[in-house]
């Protein structure tokens, strides 16, 4: 029986600099990234994806990944989809906000206190879809 | 024109150049009419990220084995990079003062580091791994370090 | 007939696996926030890329400073692929080597040391688009 590689799950954030919902993706992501699963995930860096990167296409192609968009453009889920596979999930900050009735945040450059509450909120809505996707097992 | 052994990890692959020798830090050694290149293992380069410095020891100087030939800067990490060989460094790559970038961008190619005129080539090239035993070390190092 | 004052449009990187990305990012954001708001406009890449209309006609009657995060220069290339014109490209390895006194570090927040070099960028940056912009003129492009 070969051995398959464990399992991984990528996360693509929009990073989007022109509203504080792009922001966040990127600082969820890196929590969850270097904090909540370690060892289960992968960032894919969007602009080099975007550019051609084909370490990033290809693994995008064979594992799963979550794409977190700061707004309905999802620029990094519609960018995934169109340059390699359809994300195994979609998280909107946006979206999210409105279905938690939170208030707007404010600050692209560093996210106000309002904001840092959303990177967490959604940090663990990044994490909890990374356990779905592993199976809860990891593996 | 050289065959390479490949791995890929997650989202990364790993290039192992048959034509070389390798420490099992990562310096690749390849001999050419007497001569010895050294460089980067694509594995090394890509664990050390973008490199921004690097600093080579002068043509003239004599190194034992294990001996800094050079150290290279990253925003990751500050690496110094022990000699394979013993010998005395007869060539620097001139490109890397302006280019250290050819390191990452061509790591068996373009981006070598220096030429050594080696002392005890015989001895010296027994303690190296070839590119079948450096592949599969590296690939151990490479699926621990993504774990 | 008005002379409509041209803006320059700022592209960063902003990749998110080094602290040069994050680099690239804030010195984005010094440049169109604090030092010359009313002179350029930052545009996110992917938006861009991925076809957005007004991005793109902006794009294409503006000039582009791209900032790139490492040798892979993506908002170089993907700005020129989306029909934009880049009329100076920075790198902030090329930035940094020049100061090999400060070290960046962090990606989600940069140390005081990747804050400066997003101040050092930046003022190169600021360089260029005063040189392009003379004052009393209705708006000269780069």
């Amino acid at each position: 029986m070969p051995e398959l590689p464990r399992k991984k799950v990528g996360i693509i954030a929009c990073s989007g600099e022109e509203i504080p919902e792009g922001t966040i993706t990127r600082l969820a992501a890196l929590r969850v990234l270097h904090q909540l699963h370690p060892e289960n995930t992968v960032t894919i860096c969007l602009p080099l994806f975007l550019a051609g990167g084909e370490g990033d296409r290809s693994f995008a192609r064979f594992f799963p990944t979550i794409a977190v968009d700061g707004c309905e453009k999802q620029c990094a889920f519609h960018g995934t989809e169109k340059y390699s596979s359809r994300p195994a999930a979609a998280i909107v900050v946006t979206e999210l906000i409105a279905r938690h009735g939170l208030d707007k945040p404010h600050g692209c450059r560093k996210p106000d206190a309002v904001g840092m509450e959303i990177v967490e909120l959604v940090a663990q809505e990044i994490a909890g879809t990374v356990e779905k996707l592993l199976g809860n097992g990891g593996r | 024109m050289s065959d390479f052994l490949q791995v890929t990890i997650d989202k990364f692959t790993f290039r192992v150049d048959q034509s070389c020798l390798y420490s099992s830090e990562g310096i690749w050694v390849r001999i050419e009419d007497g001569r010895v290149r050294l460089g980067l293992s694509d594995f090394l380069q890509q664990r050390s990220g973008d490199i921004a410095f690097i600093d080579v020891k002068p043509a003239g100087t004599f190194l034992a084995i294990d001996d800094e030939f050079a150290s290279i800067e990253t925003v990751k990490v500050n690496v110094m990079l022990a000699a394979p060989i013993s010998g005395k460094i007869v060539l620097v790559n001139p490109e890397l003062e302006i280019k250290p970038e050819l390191i990452n961008q061509a790591p068996f190619g373009d981006g070598w580091v220096c030429e050594i005129e080696a002392e005890s080539l015989d001895a010296d090239r027994k303690r190296l791994l070839d590119a079948d035993a450096y592949f599969m070390k590296m690939q151990r190092d490479a699926e621990e370090a993504q774990q | 007939m008005s002379n409509l004052q041209k803006k320059i449009a700022i592209v960063p990187c902003s990749g998110i696996g080094k602290a040069y990305g994050t680099v690239s990012r804030i010195a984005a954001y010094q440049i169109t926030e604090d030092d010359r708001p009313q002179h350029t406009r930052l545009i996110p890449l992917a938006l861009l890329v991925l076809g957005d209309e007004e991005c793109r006609k902006f794009m294409a009657e503006n000039p582009a400073i791209t900032i790139d995060g490492c040798p892979q220069t993506c908002a170089t290339k993907m700005v020129q692929q989306s029909g934009g014109t880049v009329v100076k490209q920075c790198s902030v390895l090329g930035t940094a080597r020049s100061r090999r006194d400060l070290k960046p570090q962090g990606i989600a927040e940069l140390n005081e040391d990747g804050e400066k070099l997003a101040t050092v960028l930046a003022q190169e940056v600021v360089a260029v688009i005063d040189a392009s912009v003379k004052p009393g003129d209705g708006g000269n492009h780069a």
